[in-house]
Protein backbone atom coordinates (compact mmCIF):
# COMPACT_ATOMS: atom_id res chain seq x y z
CA UNK A 1 0.00 0.00 0.00
CA UNK A 2 3.22 2.52 0.95
CA UNK A 3 4.72 1.67 -2.35
CA UNK A 4 1.01 3.05 -4.15
CA UNK A 5 0.55 5.93 -1.81
CA UNK A 6 4.56 6.88 -2.65
CA UNK A 7 4.34 6.64 -6.57
CA UNK A 8 0.50 8.75 -6.51
CA UNK A 9 2.43 11.63 -4.37
CA UNK A 10 5.44 11.59 -6.80
CA UNK A 11 3.39 11.99 -9.67
CA UNK A 12 0.99 14.29 -8.54
CA UNK A 13 3.40 16.50 -7.08
CA UNK A 14 7.06 15.86 -7.55
CA UNK A 15 7.57 14.91 -10.71
CA UNK A 16 4.14 16.59 -12.07
CA UNK A 17 3.67 15.36 -15.63
CA UNK A 18 2.86 18.96 -16.69
CA UNK A 19 5.18 21.27 -14.56
CA UNK A 20 8.01 18.94 -14.43
CA UNK A 21 8.26 17.19 -17.99
CA UNK A 22 6.16 19.70 -19.52
CA UNK A 23 3.79 17.10 -21.60
CA UNK A 24 0.17 17.75 -22.34
CA UNK A 25 0.52 21.52 -23.06
CA UNK A 26 -1.37 22.29 -26.25
CA UNK A 27 -4.86 21.14 -24.36
CA UNK A 28 -3.16 23.42 -20.99
CA UNK A 29 -2.51 26.36 -22.92
CA UNK A 30 -5.64 26.54 -24.75
CA UNK A 31 -8.77 25.10 -22.34
CA UNK A 32 -7.34 27.28 -19.37
CA UNK A 33 -9.44 30.30 -19.89
CA UNK A 34 -11.63 29.82 -17.57
CA UNK A 35 -11.65 27.55 -14.12
CA UNK A 36 -15.28 25.83 -15.02
CA UNK A 37 -13.96 24.05 -18.17
CA UNK A 38 -10.26 23.63 -16.89
CA UNK A 39 -12.26 21.67 -13.89
CA UNK A 40 -14.06 19.68 -16.35
CA UNK A 41 -11.08 19.02 -18.65
CA UNK A 42 -8.74 18.11 -15.62
CA UNK A 43 -11.51 15.92 -14.47
CA UNK A 44 -11.48 14.08 -18.04
CA UNK A 45 -7.89 13.46 -17.73
CA UNK A 46 -7.45 11.94 -14.33
CA UNK A 47 -10.55 9.51 -15.81
CA UNK A 48 -8.42 8.78 -18.96
CA UNK A 49 -5.38 7.95 -17.47
CA UNK A 50 -6.70 6.03 -14.47
CA UNK A 51 -8.29 3.88 -17.26
CA UNK A 52 -5.88 3.23 -19.52
CA UNK A 53 -3.12 2.86 -17.61
CA UNK A 54 -3.92 -0.77 -16.22
CA UNK A 55 -5.42 -1.43 -19.49
CA UNK A 56 -2.46 -0.59 -21.26
CA UNK A 57 -0.12 -2.29 -18.21
CA UNK A 58 -2.56 -5.65 -19.14
CA UNK A 59 -2.11 -5.38 -22.81
CA UNK A 60 1.74 -4.96 -22.56
CA UNK A 61 1.92 -7.36 -20.20
CA UNK A 62 0.15 -10.58 -21.71
CA UNK A 63 -0.47 -9.76 -25.84
CA UNK A 64 2.73 -7.79 -25.97
CA UNK A 65 5.65 -9.12 -23.96
CA UNK A 66 7.43 -12.49 -24.70
CA UNK A 67 5.65 -14.21 -22.39
CA UNK A 68 2.02 -13.17 -23.39
CA UNK A 69 -0.60 -15.18 -24.96
CA UNK A 70 1.50 -14.91 -28.96
CA UNK A 71 4.84 -15.93 -27.40
CA UNK A 72 6.84 -13.46 -29.70
CA UNK A 73 8.07 -10.20 -28.90
CA UNK A 74 5.30 -7.48 -30.18
CA UNK A 75 6.57 -4.50 -28.37
CA UNK A 76 6.95 -2.90 -32.11
CA UNK A 77 2.97 -2.38 -32.06
CA UNK A 78 2.52 -0.72 -28.41
CA UNK A 79 2.61 2.47 -29.83
CA UNK A 80 -0.47 1.95 -31.88
CA UNK A 81 -2.24 -0.15 -29.74
CA UNK A 82 -2.08 2.51 -26.52
CA UNK A 83 -2.97 5.31 -28.88
CA UNK A 84 -6.07 2.92 -29.82
CA UNK A 85 -7.06 2.17 -25.95
CA UNK A 86 -6.45 5.72 -25.23
CA UNK A 87 -8.05 6.83 -28.09
CA UNK A 88 -11.66 4.38 -27.40
CA UNK A 89 -11.59 5.70 -23.55
CA UNK A 90 -11.59 9.48 -25.14
CA UNK A 91 -14.85 8.37 -27.01
CA UNK A 92 -16.45 6.58 -23.79
CA UNK A 93 -15.68 10.12 -21.90
CA UNK A 94 -17.03 12.27 -24.73
CA UNK A 95 -20.65 10.51 -24.66
CA UNK A 96 -21.07 10.83 -21.10
CA UNK A 97 -20.01 14.46 -21.01
CA UNK A 98 -22.43 14.93 -24.16
CA UNK A 99 -25.12 13.17 -22.60
CA UNK A 100 -25.03 14.39 -19.01
CA UNK A 101 -23.23 18.05 -19.06
CA UNK A 102 -24.33 19.74 -22.84
CA UNK A 103 -22.57 23.06 -21.55
CA UNK A 104 -18.90 21.60 -21.04
CA UNK A 105 -19.29 19.57 -23.92
CA UNK A 106 -19.77 22.86 -25.90
CA UNK A 107 -17.15 25.16 -23.75
CA UNK A 108 -14.54 22.07 -24.39
CA UNK A 109 -15.39 21.81 -28.14
CA UNK A 110 -12.35 20.08 -30.06
CA UNK A 111 -10.22 19.94 -27.02
CA UNK A 112 -12.15 16.85 -25.34
CA UNK A 113 -11.71 14.52 -28.52
CA UNK A 114 -8.07 15.76 -28.96
CA UNK A 115 -7.22 14.18 -25.58
CA UNK A 116 -6.72 11.57 -27.58
CA UNK A 117 -3.53 13.24 -28.44
CA UNK A 118 -2.50 14.54 -25.22
CA UNK A 119 0.67 13.12 -24.60
CA UNK A 120 0.43 13.29 -21.09
CA UNK A 121 -1.71 10.48 -21.23
CA UNK A 122 0.38 8.45 -23.73
CA UNK A 123 3.49 9.70 -21.89
CA UNK A 124 2.38 8.24 -18.92
CA UNK A 125 1.72 4.97 -20.73
CA UNK A 126 5.07 4.93 -21.97
CA UNK A 127 6.65 5.79 -18.62
CA UNK A 128 4.71 3.11 -16.80
CA UNK A 129 6.60 0.93 -19.65
CA UNK A 130 9.77 2.43 -19.04
CA UNK A 131 9.96 2.22 -15.46
CA UNK A 132 8.60 -1.19 -15.25
CA UNK A 133 5.58 -0.47 -12.83
CA UNK A 134 3.36 -3.33 -11.48
CA UNK A 135 -0.09 -3.00 -12.22
CA UNK A 136 -1.04 -1.06 -8.82
CA UNK A 137 1.38 1.31 -9.73
CA UNK A 138 0.60 2.19 -12.68
CA UNK A 139 -2.89 2.90 -11.59
CA UNK A 140 -1.52 4.66 -8.90
CA UNK A 141 0.94 6.48 -11.40
CA UNK A 142 -2.27 7.21 -13.81
CA UNK A 143 -4.43 8.79 -10.62
CA UNK A 144 -1.71 10.69 -8.98
CA UNK A 145 -0.57 11.89 -13.15
CA UNK A 146 -4.14 13.10 -13.36
CA UNK A 147 -4.14 14.79 -10.20
CA UNK A 148 -1.49 16.86 -11.07
CA UNK A 149 -2.25 17.46 -14.05
CA UNK A 150 -5.86 18.76 -12.93
CA UNK A 151 -4.07 20.78 -10.02
CA UNK A 152 -1.73 22.65 -12.72
CA UNK A 153 -4.56 23.44 -15.25
CA UNK A 154 -6.78 24.55 -12.48
CA UNK A 155 -4.22 26.89 -11.21
CA UNK A 156 -3.50 28.63 -14.02
CA UNK A 157 -7.22 28.94 -15.10
CA UNK A 158 -7.35 30.58 -11.80
CA UNK A 159 -4.20 32.63 -12.43
CA UNK A 160 -6.13 33.59 -16.28
CA UNK A 161 -9.29 34.94 -14.78
CA UNK A 162 -7.50 36.76 -12.57
CA UNK A 163 -5.04 38.77 -15.07
CA UNK A 164 -8.17 39.30 -17.34
CA UNK A 165 -8.43 42.68 -15.51
CA UNK A 166 -4.45 43.32 -15.66
CA UNK A 167 -2.50 45.88 -17.97
CA UNK A 168 -1.15 43.13 -19.20
CA UNK A 169 1.24 44.20 -22.80
CA UNK A 170 -0.61 44.04 -25.97
CA UNK A 171 1.69 41.73 -27.47
CA UNK A 172 2.11 39.41 -24.53
CA UNK A 173 -2.40 38.85 -23.82
CA UNK A 174 -3.55 35.55 -24.59
CA UNK A 175 -1.09 32.67 -25.58
CA UNK A 176 2.18 34.45 -24.60
CA UNK A 177 0.40 35.12 -21.25
CA UNK A 178 -0.40 31.45 -21.00
CA UNK A 179 3.38 30.71 -21.96
CA UNK A 180 4.83 32.52 -19.44
CA UNK A 181 2.76 31.54 -16.61
CA UNK A 182 3.61 27.82 -16.86
CA UNK A 183 7.24 28.90 -16.78
CA UNK A 184 6.66 30.72 -13.71
CA UNK A 185 4.66 28.10 -11.89
CA UNK A 186 7.35 25.50 -12.97
CA UNK A 187 9.39 27.74 -10.95
CA UNK A 188 7.20 27.78 -8.18
CA UNK A 189 6.92 23.36 -8.56
CA UNK A 190 10.48 22.93 -8.26
CA UNK A 191 9.75 23.05 -4.91
CA UNK A 192 8.43 19.51 -4.07
CA UNK A 193 11.32 18.60 -6.25
CA UNK A 194 13.56 16.19 -4.46
CA UNK A 195 11.40 14.71 -2.34
CA UNK A 196 11.95 11.13 -1.74
CA UNK A 197 8.49 9.52 -0.22
CA UNK A 198 10.06 6.44 0.16
CA UNK A 199 12.37 6.78 3.01
CA UNK A 200 9.37 6.98 5.36
CA UNK A 201 7.69 3.73 4.10
CA UNK A 202 10.11 1.52 6.03
CA UNK B 1 8.25 73.44 3.19
CA UNK B 2 7.02 75.60 1.32
CA UNK B 3 10.53 76.69 -0.40
CA UNK B 4 10.74 73.30 -1.18
CA UNK B 5 7.93 73.20 -3.13
CA UNK B 6 8.25 76.54 -4.63
CA UNK B 7 11.73 74.47 -6.01
CA UNK B 8 9.87 71.21 -7.17
CA UNK B 9 7.61 73.70 -9.18
CA UNK B 10 10.72 75.60 -10.69
CA UNK B 11 12.63 72.63 -11.62
CA UNK B 12 9.39 70.85 -12.97
CA UNK B 13 9.95 69.46 -16.70
CA UNK B 14 8.09 70.03 -19.48
CA UNK B 15 6.01 66.68 -20.02
CA UNK B 16 5.40 66.44 -23.70
CA UNK B 17 9.26 67.49 -24.26
CA UNK B 18 10.86 64.57 -22.02
CA UNK B 19 7.89 62.38 -20.97
CA UNK B 20 11.08 60.55 -19.01
CA UNK B 21 12.10 63.19 -16.76
CA UNK B 22 8.48 64.16 -16.39
CA UNK B 23 7.66 60.72 -14.67
CA UNK B 24 10.89 60.80 -12.98
CA UNK B 25 9.81 64.55 -11.32
CA UNK B 26 6.28 63.34 -10.61
CA UNK B 27 7.52 60.28 -9.22
CA UNK B 28 10.28 62.20 -6.39
CA UNK B 29 7.31 64.77 -6.08
CA UNK B 30 4.46 62.61 -4.87
CA UNK B 31 6.91 61.28 -2.50
CA UNK B 32 7.16 64.43 -0.30
CA UNK B 33 3.93 65.53 -0.96
CA UNK B 34 0.27 64.30 -1.64
CA UNK B 35 -0.74 65.86 -4.72
CA UNK B 36 -3.51 67.70 -5.88
CA UNK B 37 -4.32 66.14 -8.46
CA UNK B 38 -8.27 65.61 -8.66
CA UNK B 39 -9.66 62.43 -10.41
CA UNK B 40 -12.23 63.42 -13.32
CA UNK B 41 -14.16 60.29 -14.01
CA UNK B 42 -15.00 57.13 -12.73
CA UNK B 43 -15.88 56.07 -9.22
CA UNK B 44 -12.12 56.48 -6.78
CA UNK B 45 -11.32 55.43 -3.30
CA UNK B 46 -10.35 58.96 -1.85
CA UNK B 47 -7.85 58.44 1.00
CA UNK B 48 -4.78 60.09 2.26
CA UNK B 49 -3.29 56.53 3.17
CA UNK B 50 -2.46 55.70 -0.50
CA UNK B 51 0.16 53.08 -2.35
CA UNK B 52 2.61 55.33 -1.18
CA UNK B 53 2.55 56.04 2.44
CA UNK B 54 1.21 51.87 2.26
CA UNK B 55 4.57 51.16 1.50
CA UNK B 56 6.75 53.65 3.44
CA UNK B 57 4.74 51.78 6.51
CA UNK B 58 6.28 48.38 5.30
CA UNK B 59 9.98 50.15 4.62
CA UNK B 60 10.20 51.33 7.94
CA UNK B 61 8.75 48.12 9.40
CA UNK B 62 12.08 46.42 7.74
CA UNK B 63 14.50 49.19 9.10
CA UNK B 64 15.14 47.46 12.49
CA UNK B 65 16.37 44.32 10.35
CA UNK B 66 18.56 47.04 8.15
CA UNK B 67 20.73 48.02 10.85
CA UNK B 68 21.01 44.73 12.48
CA UNK B 69 21.42 43.11 9.52
CA UNK B 70 24.71 45.51 9.16
CA UNK B 71 26.19 44.89 12.72
CA UNK B 72 25.48 41.12 12.32
CA UNK B 73 27.39 41.27 8.79
CA UNK B 74 30.48 43.05 10.38
CA UNK B 75 30.34 40.91 13.92
CA UNK B 76 30.69 37.52 11.93
CA UNK B 77 33.39 39.00 9.78
CA UNK B 78 35.36 40.02 12.51
CA UNK B 79 34.34 37.06 15.16
CA UNK B 80 35.84 34.86 12.35
CA UNK B 81 39.18 36.50 11.82
CA UNK B 82 39.12 36.42 15.58
CA UNK B 83 39.00 40.20 16.13
CA UNK B 84 36.49 41.51 18.49
CA UNK B 85 34.91 38.46 19.37
CA UNK B 86 32.48 39.62 21.72
CA UNK B 87 29.64 40.77 21.61
CA UNK B 88 29.70 44.07 22.34
CA UNK B 89 33.05 45.01 21.39
CA UNK B 90 33.97 46.83 18.14
CA UNK B 91 30.55 47.92 17.23
CA UNK B 92 31.48 50.86 14.93
CA UNK B 93 33.90 49.08 12.77
CA UNK B 94 31.23 46.20 12.72
CA UNK B 95 28.50 48.43 11.73
CA UNK B 96 30.64 49.85 9.28
CA UNK B 97 32.22 47.27 7.61
CA UNK B 98 28.38 46.09 7.15
CA UNK B 99 27.04 49.33 6.20
CA UNK B 100 29.81 48.75 3.34
CA UNK B 101 28.20 45.60 2.47
CA UNK B 102 24.89 46.76 2.33
CA UNK B 103 25.21 49.64 0.91
CA UNK B 104 26.10 48.32 -2.94
CA UNK B 105 23.36 45.20 -2.85
CA UNK B 106 20.83 48.40 -2.21
CA UNK B 107 22.18 50.82 -4.75
CA UNK B 108 22.14 47.95 -7.71
CA UNK B 109 18.99 46.53 -6.45
CA UNK B 110 16.97 49.86 -6.23
CA UNK B 111 19.45 51.63 -9.40
CA UNK B 112 18.07 48.63 -11.27
CA UNK B 113 14.75 47.92 -10.35
CA UNK B 114 13.46 51.44 -10.80
CA UNK B 115 15.68 51.95 -13.55
CA UNK B 116 13.37 49.41 -15.23
CA UNK B 117 9.77 50.80 -13.46
CA UNK B 118 11.00 54.07 -14.57
CA UNK B 119 11.22 53.49 -18.04
CA UNK B 120 8.12 51.32 -18.48
CA UNK B 121 6.01 54.12 -16.49
CA UNK B 122 7.38 56.62 -19.23
CA UNK B 123 6.43 54.32 -21.93
CA UNK B 124 3.11 53.52 -21.26
CA UNK B 125 2.41 57.00 -19.96
CA UNK B 126 1.50 57.02 -16.37
CA UNK B 127 2.65 57.99 -12.62
CA UNK B 128 5.49 55.87 -11.14
CA UNK B 129 4.11 53.03 -9.63
CA UNK B 130 6.46 52.89 -6.42
CA UNK B 131 5.96 48.59 -5.76
CA UNK B 132 9.38 48.64 -6.31
CA UNK B 133 10.22 50.21 -3.28
CA UNK B 134 9.21 47.62 -1.09
CA UNK B 135 10.63 44.59 -3.23
CA UNK B 136 13.96 46.77 -3.77
CA UNK B 137 14.23 47.45 0.36
CA UNK B 138 13.30 43.52 1.05
CA UNK B 139 15.84 42.06 -1.62
CA UNK B 140 18.79 43.13 0.23
CA UNK B 141 17.53 41.50 3.60
CA UNK B 142 16.97 37.80 1.69
CA UNK B 143 20.66 38.10 0.25
CA UNK B 144 23.79 36.45 1.64
CA UNK B 145 26.33 39.41 2.35
CA UNK B 146 29.02 38.33 -0.43
CA UNK B 147 27.07 38.27 -3.77
CA UNK B 148 27.88 38.98 -6.52
CA UNK B 149 26.29 42.03 -7.69
CA UNK B 150 26.04 41.54 -11.42
CA UNK B 151 24.08 38.62 -10.31
CA UNK B 152 21.98 40.25 -7.62
CA UNK B 153 21.51 42.98 -11.03
CA UNK B 154 20.41 40.18 -13.68
CA UNK B 155 17.90 38.68 -11.26
CA UNK B 156 16.36 42.07 -10.53
CA UNK B 157 15.72 42.67 -14.20
CA UNK B 158 14.24 39.06 -14.55
CA UNK B 159 11.95 39.57 -11.81
CA UNK B 160 10.81 42.98 -12.68
CA UNK B 161 10.55 42.79 -16.29
CA UNK B 162 8.96 38.87 -16.26
CA UNK B 163 7.72 38.94 -13.21
CA UNK B 164 5.57 42.27 -12.51
CA UNK B 165 5.76 44.46 -15.74
CA UNK B 166 4.66 41.54 -17.84
CA UNK B 167 1.76 41.22 -16.00
CA UNK B 168 0.82 45.24 -15.95
CA UNK B 169 3.01 46.45 -13.09
CA UNK B 170 1.86 47.25 -9.28
CA UNK B 171 -0.72 44.92 -8.45
CA UNK B 172 -1.02 42.81 -10.90
CA UNK B 173 1.94 40.64 -10.17
CA UNK B 174 1.42 36.47 -9.62
CA UNK B 175 4.15 35.94 -8.20
CA UNK B 176 6.24 37.61 -5.09
CA UNK B 177 9.04 39.85 -7.02
CA UNK B 178 11.49 40.00 -4.38
CA UNK B 179 10.98 36.39 -4.10
CA UNK B 180 11.07 36.10 -7.84
CA UNK B 181 14.58 37.49 -7.64
CA UNK B 182 16.14 35.42 -4.76
CA UNK B 183 15.29 31.97 -6.61
CA UNK B 184 16.28 33.03 -9.46
CA UNK B 185 19.66 33.57 -8.16
CA UNK B 186 18.83 30.43 -6.42
CA UNK B 187 18.41 28.28 -9.28
CA UNK B 188 20.48 29.76 -11.43
CA UNK B 189 23.84 30.61 -9.30
CA UNK B 190 23.21 27.75 -6.22
CA UNK B 191 26.38 27.90 -4.82
CA UNK B 192 26.20 31.33 -4.25
CA UNK B 193 23.23 31.45 -1.96
CA UNK B 194 23.02 28.21 -0.25
CA UNK B 195 25.53 26.14 1.68
CA UNK B 196 28.22 26.79 4.30
CA UNK B 197 30.15 29.18 3.12
CA UNK B 198 28.58 32.24 1.79
CA UNK B 199 26.59 33.79 4.95
CA UNK B 200 30.13 35.10 6.56
CA UNK B 201 31.16 37.96 4.99
CA UNK B 202 35.09 38.31 3.39
CA UNK B 203 36.44 35.24 4.82
CA UNK B 204 36.73 32.50 2.08
CA UNK B 205 39.98 31.07 2.03
CA UNK B 206 40.33 31.92 5.63
CA UNK B 207 41.46 28.27 7.27
CA UNK B 208 39.03 26.59 9.78
CA UNK B 209 35.99 28.86 9.73
CA UNK B 210 32.54 27.73 9.13
CA UNK B 211 29.61 29.44 8.32
CA UNK B 212 26.98 26.73 8.50
CA UNK B 213 24.04 27.76 8.89
CA UNK B 214 21.56 26.09 12.26
CA UNK B 215 19.17 24.79 9.82
CA UNK B 216 22.21 22.86 7.51
CA UNK B 217 23.63 21.91 11.22
CA UNK B 218 19.87 20.52 12.56
CA UNK B 219 19.47 18.91 8.67
CA UNK B 220 23.13 16.92 9.42
CA UNK B 221 22.59 16.25 12.97
CA UNK B 222 19.21 17.67 14.36
CA UNK B 223 19.35 20.12 17.65
CA UNK B 224 21.82 19.05 19.74
CA UNK B 225 24.27 19.24 16.44
CA UNK B 226 22.80 22.96 16.56
CA UNK B 227 23.14 23.65 20.39
CA UNK B 228 27.05 22.74 20.16
CA UNK B 229 27.66 25.67 17.74
CA UNK B 230 24.98 28.32 18.33
CA UNK B 231 23.02 28.44 21.90
CA UNK B 232 19.21 28.88 21.74
CA UNK B 233 19.60 32.76 22.51
CA UNK B 234 22.03 33.82 19.96
CA UNK B 235 19.40 32.17 18.02
CA UNK B 236 16.77 34.21 19.33
CA UNK B 237 18.77 37.41 19.23
CA UNK B 238 19.94 36.89 15.84
CA UNK B 239 23.86 36.76 16.12
CA UNK B 240 24.06 33.62 13.84
CA UNK B 241 24.97 33.29 10.06
CA UNK B 242 22.35 33.84 7.73
CA UNK B 243 20.43 36.32 4.92
CA UNK B 244 20.91 39.76 5.64
CA UNK B 245 17.85 40.56 7.26
CA UNK B 246 16.53 37.30 8.95
CA UNK B 247 18.44 36.68 11.94
CA UNK B 248 17.05 39.07 14.35
CA UNK B 249 13.72 37.50 15.54
CA UNK B 250 12.93 40.48 18.13
CA UNK B 251 13.25 43.16 15.48
CA UNK B 252 11.47 41.04 12.81
CA UNK B 253 8.10 40.23 15.27
CA UNK B 254 8.56 44.19 16.48
CA UNK B 255 8.13 45.07 12.28
CA UNK B 256 5.25 42.41 12.12
CA UNK B 257 3.33 43.95 15.57
CA UNK B 258 3.51 47.71 13.37
CA UNK B 259 2.09 46.39 10.35
CA UNK B 260 -0.39 44.33 11.80
CA UNK B 261 -1.16 47.89 14.04
CA UNK B 262 -1.28 50.00 11.07
CA UNK B 263 -3.17 47.18 9.26
CA UNK B 264 -0.79 46.99 6.14
CA UNK B 265 -0.67 43.07 6.77
CA UNK B 266 -3.00 41.04 7.48
CA UNK B 267 -2.65 38.96 10.86
CA UNK B 268 -4.58 36.05 9.68
CA UNK B 269 -2.17 35.39 7.08
CA UNK B 270 0.46 35.80 10.29
CA UNK B 271 -1.37 33.62 12.25
CA UNK B 272 -2.00 30.79 10.26
CA UNK B 273 0.84 30.68 8.75
CA UNK B 274 2.53 30.15 12.01
CA UNK B 275 -0.25 27.67 13.19
CA UNK B 276 0.47 25.54 9.62
CA UNK B 277 4.10 25.35 10.76
CA UNK B 278 3.74 23.95 14.54
CA UNK B 279 1.17 21.38 12.98
CA UNK B 280 3.84 20.10 10.97
CA UNK B 281 6.28 20.47 13.40
CA UNK B 282 4.46 18.49 15.69
CA UNK B 283 3.09 16.21 13.49
CA UNK B 284 6.85 15.37 12.31
CA UNK B 285 7.61 15.09 15.75
CA UNK B 286 5.11 12.57 16.60
CA UNK B 287 6.22 10.55 13.37
CA UNK B 288 10.23 10.88 13.92
CA UNK B 289 11.54 7.44 15.30
CA UNK B 290 13.74 6.58 17.82
CA UNK B 291 16.83 8.55 17.20
CA UNK B 292 20.05 6.42 17.52
CA UNK B 293 23.45 6.96 16.71
CA UNK B 294 23.55 6.04 12.81
CA UNK B 295 19.86 7.64 12.75
CA UNK B 296 19.95 8.85 9.18
CA UNK B 297 20.20 12.88 9.57
CA UNK B 298 16.23 13.66 8.40
CA UNK B 299 15.39 11.48 10.86
CA UNK B 300 17.39 14.03 13.86
CA UNK B 301 15.80 16.77 12.10
CA UNK B 302 12.29 15.38 12.30
CA UNK B 303 13.09 15.27 16.15
CA UNK B 304 13.82 18.53 16.26
CA UNK B 305 11.07 19.93 19.21
CA UNK B 306 8.80 22.11 17.02
CA UNK B 307 8.90 25.33 19.06
CA UNK B 308 12.71 25.35 18.07
CA UNK B 309 12.00 25.31 14.29
CA UNK B 310 10.77 28.48 14.64
CA UNK B 311 14.38 29.70 16.21
CA UNK B 312 16.12 28.41 13.01
CA UNK B 313 15.91 29.76 9.12
CA UNK B 314 13.87 32.43 8.24
CA UNK B 315 10.33 31.30 9.01
CA UNK B 316 9.09 35.25 10.86
CA UNK B 317 11.04 36.89 8.20
CA UNK B 318 8.53 35.25 5.30
CA UNK B 319 5.73 35.14 7.86
CA UNK B 320 5.65 39.13 8.14
CA UNK B 321 7.12 40.38 4.78
CA UNK B 322 7.38 37.87 2.45
CA UNK B 323 3.68 35.99 2.76
CA UNK B 324 1.78 38.71 3.73
CA UNK B 325 2.37 40.88 0.42
CA UNK B 326 -1.66 41.92 -0.07
CA UNK B 327 -0.83 41.83 -3.83
CA UNK B 328 -0.01 38.22 -4.41
CA UNK B 329 -1.59 36.73 -1.59
CA UNK B 330 -5.01 35.48 -1.30
CA UNK B 331 -7.85 38.59 -1.32
CA UNK B 332 -10.36 36.97 0.79
CA UNK B 333 -10.70 36.82 4.43
CA UNK B 334 -11.15 33.01 4.60
CA UNK B 335 -8.61 32.93 1.88
CA UNK B 336 -5.86 33.66 3.50
CA UNK B 337 -6.61 31.29 6.47
CA UNK B 338 -6.03 28.92 4.22
CA UNK B 339 -3.76 30.65 2.26
CA UNK B 340 -1.75 30.91 5.44
CA UNK B 341 -1.82 27.14 6.70
CA UNK B 342 -0.57 25.48 3.54
CA UNK B 343 2.33 27.82 3.27
CA UNK B 344 3.14 26.80 6.95
CA UNK B 345 2.59 23.65 6.59
CA UNK B 346 4.26 23.14 2.99
CA UNK B 347 7.09 25.37 3.76
CA UNK B 348 8.02 23.14 6.85
CA UNK B 349 7.76 19.99 4.80
CA UNK B 350 10.46 21.13 2.55
CA UNK B 351 12.78 22.15 5.72
CA UNK B 352 12.48 19.12 6.65
CA UNK B 353 12.22 16.46 4.50
CA UNK B 354 12.87 18.23 1.33
CA UNK B 355 17.00 17.35 1.03
CA UNK B 356 17.39 19.63 -1.80
CA UNK B 357 16.69 23.05 -0.42
CA UNK B 358 17.82 24.11 3.15
CA UNK B 359 15.33 26.09 3.60
CA UNK B 360 11.22 26.45 2.47
CA UNK B 361 9.98 29.34 2.77
CA UNK B 362 10.47 31.14 -0.65
CA UNK B 363 9.79 28.14 -2.85
CA UNK B 364 6.17 27.38 -0.32
CA UNK B 365 5.13 31.29 -0.54
CA UNK B 366 5.71 31.27 -4.57
CA UNK B 367 3.85 27.47 -4.84
CA UNK B 368 0.81 29.31 -2.87
CA UNK B 369 1.15 32.71 -4.82
CA UNK B 370 0.37 30.11 -7.93
CA UNK B 371 -2.42 28.72 -5.90
CA UNK B 372 -3.68 32.16 -4.46
CA UNK B 373 -6.26 32.49 -7.46
CA UNK B 374 -7.33 29.19 -6.91
CA UNK B 375 -8.04 29.66 -3.58
CA UNK B 376 -10.13 32.95 -3.99
CA UNK B 377 -12.00 31.63 -6.54
CA UNK B 378 -13.62 28.49 -4.58
CA UNK B 379 -13.89 30.76 -1.56
CA UNK B 380 -15.97 33.31 -3.87
CA UNK B 381 -17.78 30.72 -5.61
CA UNK B 382 -18.68 28.90 -1.76
CA UNK B 383 -19.99 33.07 -0.74
CA UNK B 384 -22.00 32.42 -4.17
CA UNK B 385 -23.57 29.32 -3.51
CA UNK B 386 -24.41 29.98 0.10
CA UNK B 387 -26.32 33.88 -0.33
CA UNK B 388 -28.15 32.18 -3.72
CA UNK B 389 -29.64 29.81 -0.96
CA UNK B 390 -30.03 32.16 1.52
CA UNK B 391 -31.64 33.67 -1.17
CA UNK B 392 -33.86 31.11 -1.90
CA UNK B 393 -34.84 30.43 1.23
CA UNK B 394 -36.08 34.14 2.15
CA UNK B 395 -38.09 34.02 -1.23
Amino acid sequence: MGEFINTFIKAAFIENLLLAYFLGMCSFLAVSKSVKTAIGLGFAVIFVLGITMPINWLINEYLLSEAGVFGMDLTFLRFILFIAVIASMVQLVEMVVEKFSPSLYAALGIFLPLITVNCAILGGSLFMVSREYTLGNAVAFGLGGGVGWFLAIVALAAIREKIRYSNVPAPLRGLGMAFLLTGLMGLAFMSLMGIDPAIFLD
Amino acid sequence: MKGLLNFFHKIEPDKEKSPFLHTVFDGFFTFLFVPNHVTAKGVHVRDRMDLKRLMIFVVLAMMGCYVFGAYNIGHHHFAALGEYTQLGEGIGPKLWYGLLKILPILIVTMAVGLGIEFYYASRKGHGIEEGFIVSGMLIPLIMPPDLPLWMLGLAVVFAVILGKEAFGGTGMNILNVALLTRVFVFFAYPTYISGDEVWISGVAGVDGVTGATPLALAAKGGWEAVTQVYSASDMWWGFIPGSIGETSKPLIILGALFLIFTRVASWRIMISMVLGAAFVGMLMNGFAPEITADTAGVFKFMAVPWYYQFYMGSFLFAMAFMATDPVTASGTNKGKWIYGFLIGSIGMVIRIINPAYPEGWMLAILLLNVFAPTIDHFVVEGNMKRRAKRAEAIA
